[in-house]
């Protein structure tokens, strides 16, 4: 039995003759924070969309919590507690702010045809505790105020909290984050790692794709670097900024 | 007595299209699905309540088989259809509408050219005033019963995945909604009630042809939801009696004021017009979409502000 909650083995996915991710493999432990950085277009966000179920990977085996998942429709990896938040937004413009967090609810009585016409108090009930809990988790971003205005109101940086928050709120066994202090102020961005971390105590684990280093490192507990579609070096932050390679890859050659 | 007999026909046509636009509303309004094949249900229905009434199937069993035939046949169809785009949706389900009504019109088990009679659920014994107040009352209440559940719907954990597969559909099945099972369902669901119209369509009018079912009434339909405003449920009857309403209202003013040319036959071109007109400058529609009211939501949300408000 292996350790890692999200195991990578040798996966692959190529566009063409471009390889974007080139037999990776690597593991997210339960628990804790975990960074993936690279220069732009080193593969990170292909890596979790293969992840996903997005792109289906063109070789090697993905396991979520000791299940393959390499053959399963981003729907089904969701319910497994595999959860995501996309770099660009991609929220439900004109719903309310709300209705975005509710829709991520997992689980929920009421989204099946037959129990949304004739079993109503059913879900009702469970209906006001996500209320509950999605404005708990908009108040930590800062957006509860804007709790029923529609989503599209937003500014950049709220649509980026609210696409984090509606992560948290499917309460997932792992989040993929991608650039989530990206285009935010400093002081948010490192509240947001720091309410990371506070979710992270409470058995919710984190695999974290940021350019913002300083933020990054001083939370996660292991690192990846990515270059050019592979793995090239792992590690506590700290040997990572020791390490001269990782300033080569993410500054160019002297 | 003419204009009333009028007046009494055009409610009876706003109950039947309010039917069907709210099929559409349930499928294009909260589900996103372009459905240009809406003609296609609203025939199976109608000729499903033909052929069986023709076998002597009391009245309530052949409308409860047309809902389910054209349920199962709007299932079938999905299937395919909803692997395409939003675009060669339209035109694939628009054709399939077509190839069922050139079936109808060859075929002898559907009466061909000619059409079928079809038994009235009410006798025309009893005068056309009173047969068409008795078809408006049973039209409304299926109407009510369609309307309260395409409410209930959208205003339902259920209507919320739906509106968030329509806003954008890579992102719901990425938070755990089968777009598929919605998509499907959606289109099931708004089949069988257009069925249900096609079904007291067909009954009201005494007969079905071929001819009833051009592709025109499903952008007639289009018109309708358009205009009264998509994802509002009282927006799109209100878009079904205001068009119904402009299409016999042109019919009826020349014979009263001499125009120069007969606004029947303008009639297309208006309506064209109006689309444009719709999409340029109102493209929401008249009603704006509803909130998503699951009853909870707001009071939940308002008890929370009072209870922030005090401790302040």
């Amino acid at each position: 039995m292996q350790e890692g909650l999200l195991r990578i083995r040798e996966v692959s996915k190529h566009f063409g003759g471009v390889y974007a991710v080139n037999k990776v493999s690597l593991d997210v432990t339960h628990g804790g924070i975990c960074g993936l950085v690279g220069p732009n277009g080193s593969g990170k966000t292909t890596l979790f969309n293969t992840v996903l179920g997005i792109h289906k990977p063109d070789g090697g085996e993905i396991y979520f919590n000791d299940q393959c998942i390499n053959n399963l429709a981003p729907h089904q990896i969701y319910d497994l507690g595999l959860v995501n938040a996309f770099q660009i937004p991609r929220l439900f413009y004109s719903l309310s702010v709300l209705d975005n967090m509710l829709v991520a609810a997992r689980e929920q009585q009421g989204d099946k045809l037959f129990n949304s016409l004739f079993l109503r108090s059913k879900w009702q009930k469970q209906e006001e505790g996500l209320i509950e809990e999605a404005l708990n988790i908009l108040e930590l971003v800062e957006l509860e105020h804007l709790a029923l205005s529609p989503a599209g109101e937003l500014s950049g940086g709220q649509r980026k909290l609210l696409e984090v928050a509606r992560g948290l709120m499917a309460k997932p066994r792992l989040l993929l984050l991608d650039e989530p202090a990206a285009g935010i102020n400093p002081v948010l961005g490192k509240k947001i790692f720091q309410k990371i971390e506070e979710f992270s105590h409470n058995g919710t684990a984190f695999f974290v794709i940021e350019h913002r280093l300083e933020i990054l490192f001083e939370f996660a507990s292991w690192v990846y670097v990515m270059n050019k579609g592979k793995i090239v070096i792992a590690g506590q932050p700290q040997s990572i900024i020791d390490d001269p390679a990782f300033y080569t890859i993410y500054l160019g050659e002297e | 007595m003419g204009p009333l007999l009028y007046s009494l026909d055009i409610i009876v046509y706003i109950g039947i299209f309010g039917i069907v636009c709210l099929s559409l509303n349930l499928e294009y309004g909260f589900a996103g699905l372009a459905n240009f094949g809406k003609v296609a249900f609203f025939l199976t229905g109608a000729y499903t309540y033909a052929i069986l009434s023709q076998l002597g199937v009391p009245f309530y069993v052949c409308i409860i088989v047309g809902v389910l035939i054209s349920a199962i046949v709007g299932l079938l169809v999905s299937f395919p259809a909803l692997r395409l785009r939003a675009d060669y949706l339209a035109i694939a389900v628009l054709a399939f509408g077509e190839i069922l009504r050139l079936i109808v019109k060859s075929e002898d088990f559907a009466g061909g050219d000619w059409g079928m009679t079809v038994s009235p659920i009410f006798p025309y014994t009893t005068s056309s005033l009173i047969y068409r107040l008795e078809n408006i009352g049973l039209i409304f209440i299926f109407l009510a019963i369609c309307f309260i559940v395409v409410q209930l719907l959208a205003n339902s954990p259920y209507g919320r995945a739906m509106r968030a597969i329509r806003e954008d559909e890579v992102a719901a099945e990425a938070l755990g909604k089968d777009r598929a099972r919605f998509k499907a369902q959606a289109f099931m669901l708004g089949s069988a009630m257009a069925g249900l119209a096609g079904g007291l369509y067909a009954q009201y009018l005494g007969y079905v042809v071929p001819g009833m079912f051009m592709p025109m009434v499903t952008f007639t339909v289009w018109i309708m939801v358009l205009l009264g405003g998509p994802a509002n449920n009282w927006g799109v009857l209100l878009g079904a009696a205001l068009v119904e309403i402009f299409d016999r209202g042109t019919n009826i003013v020349k014979d009263y004021i001499a125009l120069p040319v007969d606004p029947s036959d303008l009639q297309y071109i208006l309506f064209g017009a109006l689309i444009i007109f719709i999409l340029l400058y109102r493209p929401q529609g008249l009603l704006k979409e509803s909130m998503i009211r699951t009853k909870t939501l707001r009071s939940a949300h308002d008890a929370r502000r009072s209870i922030k408000n005090k401790g302040s």
